[in-house]
């Protein structure tokens, strides 16, 4: 959690400006509902190797910000790049191609799968998703299939829950199955993950579990940005921190900076204090 | 699977149990429907086709909703579509190109099938589920209308007759019916069972809707069972989750709708050329919900389900016939069916919402679990009575 960050703690950067390897980039980004701005000229960037948190108070823009750059919503204005592609408007399926997944904030729950099956969605390019290959190359999707398998056991392992395989997906408790969605993305081997509150009613042995799963993962090399709520969770994991405001960015810098900077503490009490 | 009877019995469920008693209890009925000349063994056979038909309906139906959510409501449109497409190019009376191969027709209205999906799904499946359930809706009415109205392509509402049988043509089994021998069965306490022309005719047909069923069967269990599988139903449990997952889930929605199309124009053909007469009145809706009812019923994603289901449907429709004819019974039962099959609908929802044979195995390709050799039995046992 010491992470040695670059320069100075409080500065702030300007998005996408700043020198370094942005494994994404987002510019400007602009989304109204009718009259509503969700978010609004919203920059920054998430640098290679980082656990990037990203803060705001209720509304401040966060979920509609990751719906923006995972391609679910079409931003009206604003670019995003990801691993130096321009990925702006794209379907989220080639926005994950592109190496960036994301978790939900409700976790998804596989009806009539077990936690096995639920773990090899995760794999891309799997020869056996092309309904051709199925019967011209079989053995490709045998071996592709082996392989995915070995995988997903090894990751359940690595995750502790490997006893976990043969339960219906739909049985698990909300802790477990964040574990299991996290434990997913990593088969889809992405460059940097998306995390929308990965402890939202986790109880606290299973969030300190996956906080250390978190940082093996960015040890190991994933890119992270975490939205979350709880607070004491995301800032002894993340660094730098971006704090967003009424649908654009208030500030970003080191957590120790985040916490007694006051207008992010004008931000959470309403600008009251 | 298992040679000894009894260790086969031990491995099944309870609801596999009660499907297995319940068949059997069916075929001994119908056996002794048949040696006391009550059940006249061609008209069995063509019930037997039917049923072979419907299995069809709900393979398709079951590719669509059961794998992937995609509520169609037009199966009967796609039935006729299969039905009209080979009857245009081998009926007689064909205002457009009659008198080819009916294995022409096959290809033909196998493809009219799949082009009509197409068409409808490029603008529907892009959307929500509830689209495609309200364009099918309407897309059963309006292809019923054309063939009605569009005279000189399909004859409107006169149809088309003078199809030939499927066989039409073939080497050995064009004359088959007619070359067997008329047998004559003597039953010691029943009727003698005469076994002619037609009777031939109709075990030729049984063949036919055998090998269709057999190979969707084949073909449906090997992409069901499959990463492509896996995928189709991560999408009926939460598509957004199959996008963030990198799945184009367009592509995937759009095969598994045309597969579950091409199948239902498949059992199309097939009662075309069993009935060697075609009508608009073949595009009544009811036959769509009756094919949804045996997909609910049988078990949503199960093809052992929707064969179960199209049987048991059958069963119902055309059982309630014979009630009829039974003296004991005061009331006129045939018009009941529907009531039969409501409350019937009913009482699985309430009792078995996840319908009699659900799916067990896991949508894992079996070559890649070869060590086990064969895979997932040892799990089924597991999966086979779920959360309850």
């Amino acid at each position: 959690m010491t992470r040695v960050s670059d320069g100075d703690g409080g500065t702030e950067r300007a998005g996408g400006s700043a020198a370094g390897d942005p494994v994404l980039r987002v510019e400007g980004l602009h989304k109204a509902f009718g009259g509503l701005v969700a978010t609004d000229d919203a920059s920054f960037a998430v640098e290679r190797g980082t656990i990037t948190g990203l803060i705001g108070p209720n509304g401040a823009g966060k979920s509609t910000l990751f719906n923006l750059i995972s391609g679910f919503y079409d931003p009206d204005d604003g670019r995003v790049w990801v691993d130096g592609t321009d990925v702006t408007g794209a379907a989220p399926h080639d926005v994950a191609a592109h190496g960036l997944i994301r978790t939900f904030q409700t976790p998804r729950k596989l009806e009539g799968m077990t936690v096995r099956e639920a773990m090899l969605v995760g794999p891309q390019d799997q020869p056996g998703e092309s309904f051709l290959s199925l019967f011209t190359s079989p053995t490709a999707v045998a071996d592709g299939e082996r392989a995915n398998l070995a995988a997903a056991e090894r990751i359940l392992e690595e995750f502790e829950i490997g006893h976990l395989a043969d339960q219906p997906a739909t049985d698990l408790s909300g802790g477990q199955t964040k574990l299991v969605e996290l434990a997913r993305a990593m088969l889809a081997e992405p460059e940097l993950l998306l995390l929308d509150e990965p402890v939202a009613g986790v109880n606290p042995t299973l969030a300190n579990e996956l906080a250390a799963q978190i940082r093996r993962l960015n040890d190991a090399g994933t890119t992270f940005l975490v939205i979350e709520h709880d607070m004491g969770f995301l800032m002894s994991l993340a660094d730098p921190v971006v704090v967003l405001d009424q649908g654009s960015v208030l500030m970003e810098g080191p957590p120790e900076a985040v916490r007694s900077d006051e207008r992010v503490v004008d931000a959470y009490l309403g600008g009251g204090a | 699977m298992d040679l000894d009877p009894r260790a086969a019995w031990a491995g099944l469920t309870r609801a596999e149990r009660g499907v297995v008693g319940f068949v059997a209890a069916l075929a001994a009925l119908l056996v002794f429907g048949l040696l006391t000349g009550g059940l006249a063994p061609t008209y069995f056979l063509y019930l037997l086709g039917l049923v072979g038909m419907y299995v069809l309906l709900s393979f398709g139906l079951n590719a669509q909703w059961g794998y992937t959510g995609l509520i169609n409501f037009s199966v009967a449109a796609f039935f006729g579509l299969g039905a009209y497409g080979t009857a245009l190019l081998t009926a007689d009376s064909s205002p457009i190109a009659g008198g080819f191969n009916p294995l022409v027709g096959l290809v033909v209205g196998l493809a009219l099938a799949a082009v009509v999906a197409v068409v409808i799904g490029v603008p529907t499946l892009r959307l929500r589920a509830d689209y495609l359930a309200i364009a099918s809706l309407g897309l059963a009415e309006v292809v019923r209308l054309i063939v009605l109205n569009q005279r000189e392509w399909t004859n409107g509402s006169a149809g088309l007759r003078g199809l030939p049988g499927f066989f039409e043509g073939w080497p050995v089994l064009a004359t088959f019916p007619e070359a067997m021998p008329g047998l004559r069965i003597a039953v010691p306490f029943g009727a003698t069972i005469l076994l002619e022309t037609p009777f031939w005719q109709a075990l030729l047909n049984v063949g036919l809707v055998g090998v269709f069923v057999g190979a969707s069967y084949l073909l449906l269990g090997r992409v069901h069972r499959s990463p492509w599988g896996r995928v189709l139903r991560t999408i009926r449990a939460d598509e957004d989750l199959a996008e963030a997952l990198g799945k184009d889930t367009y592509a995937f929605k759009m095969q598994s709708f045309v597969l579950g199309s091409v199948i239902m124009a498949l059992a199309g053909v097939f009662y075309a050329h069993l009935n060697l007469f075609v009508s608009p009145g073949d595009f009544e809706p009811i036959n769509t919900f009756y094919v949804w009812i045996a997909v609910i019923l049988g078990g949503s994603g199960s093809n052992r389900g929707a064969m179960f289901g199209g049987f048991v449907v059958i069963a119902i429709r055309e059982g309630t016939r014979f009630l009829n004819g039974a003296g004991f019974v005061p009331l006129d039962v045939a018009p009941l069916r529907l009531l039969v099959i409501g409350l019937l609908i009913v009482a699985v929802m309430r009792f078995r919402p996840q319908g009699v044979l659900p799916p067990q195995r896991e949508l894992i390709w079996p070559g890649a679990l070869g060590d086990a050799d064969d895979a997932g039995t040892p799990r089924s046992a597991e999966r086979g009575d779920p959360r309850e």
